[in-house]
């Protein structure tokens, strides 16, 4: 058995969003510390939107992340109008959950085929897989480009979406665009189909004790519903903070959560681990022997369960499209422009909660809790445990290290983690 | 992961120009963007262009002889300021892409925050090495050209990385 002293640092952690370190200390062959730091600069948001109008904040919020900047400008939007008593119509919720569809896909497509699919393969990038994969990178760019498609066609574009605003959207759909748009859909759904393959073989395993927390939806729409966890537990959206716990990360520019005072996850696998009754009928036809994996510890069912959401997704978007006409709507305006509260929805990581005050029309507070960041703790465990592992095995320092930085990036992946939210915390008073 | 700059290079990719696409302080949104453009775009480009730096989708990158570097966000750390220095050092053509990288914004919102406002964010600011003001790159190095748009407009992007790539 070696005993041997290893500092392993991990500068620029790739094919995540955003920027994060992770420095890992083992003495005599232990593990001594483990710091992930989020290397995210902030930008301040919370300070910048004190004063601004309600219906202007929305779009700044968009500005935290690139990649689902469609999730912030909703959740925004939500919390908005649970405050300010704006009631929306039906066809505004159909277009919102087609919004966050449009996002998923192309999103998790992203994260499945880019960022986790080369460890998989054993390359570094999916631009360098052999001739005879090929395929893989075609596939990639059609799944991501009928997301990006439908975002632009329901809300104006993929990243900070123009057109969805508090009370509705400003734009008319074009009709005219809906049957190709459904042809779209209909032609990556064999190809998601080969990608919820592709990671349902796959043999990784990491387990370890932890909780799951997920908003669950009667139609797995991502909007509205209660919050659960794997113990019987049922929040309403609002109250969601008031089980919450801030843990600060030393060195990172992010801080943690706990839920009920213990570490837990969100996210796809949440998700399906809560909710997967309510996936649209088609997708649980064609992944049914998938399904039954579920509810999983495995983290690295993540990524399988984001397969099998976008093909969700895509499911529930075609019927969305065919079964319903558009047409031109007035904005739903508000009933009073001061109040306090806040909404939930599920952004592609995970739990998204905005808690907002406005004071005749400007916002004077906002709160809001990043999946990401509620994920940091657990993640951090996960990594001791992995490293206490390798240790345990004695292999020589050299090995040690390959493999530490190896299976420890695999496992960070496999939480899609985003950097650019987590950095997005707030300086609060934890009342 | 950054790693040191290997001295073989392929000799297909020589005749390529070798492109580098790096993140600042922002959002990501650009780049996020840029992976949409490529759905159309990567694999007739890819008959042009080495990807040398792109951290989002690959791990082995090298700051190295750059013939365009792609650049987004705030240079808002000392850093920051290290980094782009470093990259413009390398590079022969720099393009600012979207507002944050052309304007500091919105980023730089903290240089015009009132005193309150400033007295919640002192002490990280020194904590984590801010610099005193966020910075627009053209603030920090020489900036060849610039693609305006939050996130960047797609039809500009194409025209002017095109020219580049040519």
């Amino acid at each position: 058995m070696h005993k041997c002293n290893l500092d392993v640092e991990i500068s620029k952690l790739s094919k995540i969003e955003g920027h994060a370190d992770l420095d890992i200390k083992i003495r005599d062959g232990k593990l001594e510390e483990v710091n992930l730091k989020v290397m995210e600069n902030l930008r301040f948001f919370n300070q910048a939107v004190k004063g601004q109008s309600y219906a202007a904040v929305p779009q700044l919020v968009s500005r935290i992340c690139g990649t689902c900047s469609i999730a912030h400008l909703t959740g925004c939007i939500e919390a908005v109008e649970k405050t300010l008593g704006v009631k929306i119509s039906q066809q505004t919720l159909i277009l919102r959950k087609l919004t966050v569809y449009s996002m998923m896909i192309r999103d998790h497509a992203l994260h499945l085929y880019f960022f986790a699919m080369p460890d998989m393969l054993g390359i570094d990038s999916l631009l360098d897989v052999p001739e005879d994969k090929h395929d893989l990178i075609h596939d990639a760019l059609a799944v991501k480009e009928a997301g990006n498609n439908l975002s632009e066609l329901i809300a104006g574009r993929a990243v900070h979406a123009p057109f969805e605003q508090v009370g509705g959207f400003s734009h008319e759909i074009d009709e005219q665009k809906i049957p190709a748009m459904i042809e779209q859909l209909k032609k990556i759904r064999p190809i998601v189909l080969k990608l919820i393959d592709i990671f349902a073989s796959c043999n990784w395993e990491f387990k370890r004790k932890t909780n799951f927390v997920a908003l669950v939806t009667d139609d797995f729409s991502f909007l509205e519903g209660k919050i659960k966890d794997m113990h019987g537990l049922e929040i309403e959206e609002k109250d969601y903070w008031n089980h919450l716990h801030n843990v600060v990360l030393p060195y990172s520019q992010a801080t943690g959560f706990e839920f009920e005072g213990k570490e837990y996850m969100v996210g796809s696998l949440a998700r399906l681990n809560l909710n997967k009754e309510n996936l649209h009928e088609n997708t649980k036809r064609d992944t049914a022997k998938y399904l039954k994996r579920f509810p999983s510890e495995n983290v690295y069912d993540n990524n399988l369960a984001q397969a099998i959401e976008i093909l969700h997704s895509v499911d529930h978007s075609i019927e969305l499209l065919e079964s319903n006409k558009f047409q031109k709507e007035e904005s739903a305006k508000p009933e009073k422009l001061t109040g306090k509260n806040a909404g939930a929805i599920e952004a592609p990581r995970g739990t998204l909660y905005y808690a907002i005050e406005i004071e005749e029309g400007k916002v004077k507070e906002l709160k809001l809790v990043i999946p990401t960041a509620q994920n940091l703790v657990n993640m951090k465990r996960d990594v001791e445990q992995i490293v206490s592992g390798l240790c345990a095995t004695g292999i020589g320092k050299e090995e040690l290290e390959k493999h530490i930085i190896f299976e420890v990036s695999k496992l960070i992946r496999a939480y899609d983690p985003c950097m650019s939210c987590a950095s997005h915390f707030l300086r609060v008073r934890w009342t | 992961m950054e790693t040191k700059p290997s001295s073989a290079r392929a000799s297909a990719g020589e005749a390529k120009k070798r492109v580098g696409i790096f993140s600042f302080t922002c959002d990501e949104g650009c780049s996020i963007l840029l992976t949409e453009i490529f759905n159309q775009k990567l694999i007739p480009w890819l008959e042009k262009m080495e990807l040398v730096y792109f951290l989002s989708i690959k791990d082995k990158v090298e700051i190295k002889d750059l013939d365009i570097a792609l650049v987004e966000g705030v240079v808002t750390s000392e850093r920051d300021k290290e980094d782009i220095e470093k990259i413009r050092a390398n590079t022969r053509i720099l393009i600012a892409m979207g507002t944050c990288a052309m304007t500091a914004l919105p980023s730089g919102q903290r240089n015009n925050f009132n005193i309150s406002q400033l007295k919640e964010i002192e002490g990280h600011l020194e904590k984590y090495n801010f610099l005193p003001k966020a910075l627009a790159l053209k603030d920090v190095v020489v900036v060849d050209d610039n693609i305006s748009g939050c996130p960047i407009d797609e039809g500009k992007f194409i025209e002017v990385f095109e020219k580049y790539l040519a």
